[in-house]
């Protein structure tokens, strides 16, 4: 077991996910969205205002006409799509580094990020939830915890190798009995360290869900789901695999049938090529 | 899916979950072929099989044995190598699409006299495919597991 405080001690290495993004993310969920407001708040920040009209203009969101403005690309794709950019940029720094520790390469890690929130944003749509710009910003930063514990990871490898193809145990689990603490809860002390709104904190927790868990609720259902399927569509995947527990539960709670997650997976499958545009943009 | 007589190809399927990658060589005319397919059944969306066949067994695998035929590949000159399919934990036969993905290459395989020549299948390892079709050899990467030689 290591020093768990030194290992948190390490999200002081992350890039910090700017003030702006939270800032954002308060607008969009505050009972009155001021447009305008939002548009002057992402416009101070010149880098995210070059980034954010970069990736508009990409195939992938299929736009009628070209954007060149902050206030333009609200109007057009709507405060959510915008709110998911911004996080998309703010987050893609950390993510996109290879993670030795989980055998990513670079870009692995953003892969998996971004197409396990487009999945759970697909999700939280069909499901009708308040939310879904929530979902999507919880699930694209869910893993953050691994960028700081790959290297502990690294070094106890085939402890935990050998807990998961020998024993049984999940990667999670796995994580927790050789290190002290797991990458869902790393994350989470992360997400509080920079101010995340206390649901969101939570969503990154349970992204896997804790084994005693009971009356799980649909958003953190959601998340969890989002990146099961992921992990079986098999994009950025490392070392940890497939090695996290299948609860038919929470899906069975959703109410998503065997056809309703295929569909899911086909659809996301259709699109890829241009996920990795929107990859390799952002 | 990608078949080709190129001898300088290389062909590769990245991060295989529980999606398929199924290789294909011809020792005698020299023909590779790879394809990555995700779903088991095109009955699910008529639509997307047409779009895109590649996308399930019952479409994708008849093509790529289509297109290699028509570079002259012959069945009973052929390496088959099968890999993916992987589970999550305890998924115990729920919604347990790399068993289904599995099964139904064998099915179709079965029914066509294919016989295949190596497999590494299911468990909860992603899986990464590479042929080299000057001379058909084939590499299985399992991330933390290294790469090794079929």
């Amino acid at each position: 077991m290591m020093d768990i405080q030194k290992i948190i001690q390490g999200i002081n290495h992350l890039k910090p996910i700017p003030e702006v993004a939270n800032q954002v993310m308060l607008l969009a969920q505050g009972p009155e969205i001021c447009m305008s407001k939002m548009a002057e708040i992402i416009t101070y920040d010149q880098i995210l205002t070059a980034n954010l009209l970069k990736t508009c203009n990409l195939a992938f969101f299929s736009m009628p006409k070209k954007i060149d403005s902050v206030h333009q690309a609200i109007v057009l794709m709507g405060i959510e799509r915008v709110v998911e950019l911004v996080w998309m940029s703010g987050g893609a720094e950390n993510l996109r580094k290879k993670q030795d520790g989980y055998d990513l390469g670079e870009g692995d890690l953003w892969r998996y990020s971004v197409s396990s929130a487009l999945i759970a944003r697909e999700l939280a749509e069909t499901k009708r939830l308040e939310n879904p710009h929530l979902i999507f910003t919880a699930t694209l930063l869910k893993d953050i915890g691994k960028v700081v514990l790959s290297q502990h990871v690294a070094d106890s490898f085939h402890k935990i190798n050998f807990l998961v193809s020998k024993r049984g145990y999940s990667f999670r689990e796995a994580e927790k009995l050789v290190i002290g603490i797991d990458h869902a809860e790393v994350g989470a002390a992360a997400a509080e360290k920079w101010g995340f709104s206390p649901k969101m904190v939570e969503l990154i927790r349970n992204h896997h869900l804790p084994e005693d868990s009971s009356n799980i609720d649909t958003d953190t259902s959601i998340v969890y789901l989002a990146d099961t399927l992921c992990m079986m569509i098999g994009v950025g995947v490392g070392s940890d695999g497939l090695a996290y527990r299948f609860r038919r539960d929470v899906v069975d709670h959703l109410g998503f049938s065997d056809r309703d997650i295929q569909k899911v997976m086909a659809g996301f499958g259709e699109k890829l090529r241009k996920v990795e545009d929107l990859l390799h943009a952002s | 899916m990608k078949v080709t007589k190129d001898p300088e190809s290389v062909l590769v399927t990245y991060s295989l979950g529980s999606c398929i990658g199924v290789a294909i060589w011809d020792r005698v005319a020299h023909v590779g072929g790879m394809l990555h397919y995700m779903l088991p059944e095109s009955l699910l969306d008529q639509a997307k099989a047409q779009s895109n066949p590649f996308m399930f067994a019952d479409t994708g695998i008849p093509a790529l044995f289509k297109a290699a035929y028509g570079l002259g590949a012959k069945k009973q000159h052929m390496k088959v190598i099968v890999v993916g399919g992987a589970q999550v934990l305890d998924q115990q036969g729920f919604f347990d699409i790399g068993k289904r993905n599995h099964m139904a290459v064998r099915k179709i395989f079965w029914k066509n006299n294919v016989m295949i020549d190596y497999e590494n299948v299911g468990g909860n390892t992603n899986r990464t495919l590479k042929l080299m079709v000057r001379d058909g050899k084939t590499w299985l990467k399992v991330p933390g597991q290294g790469v090794k030689e079929i």
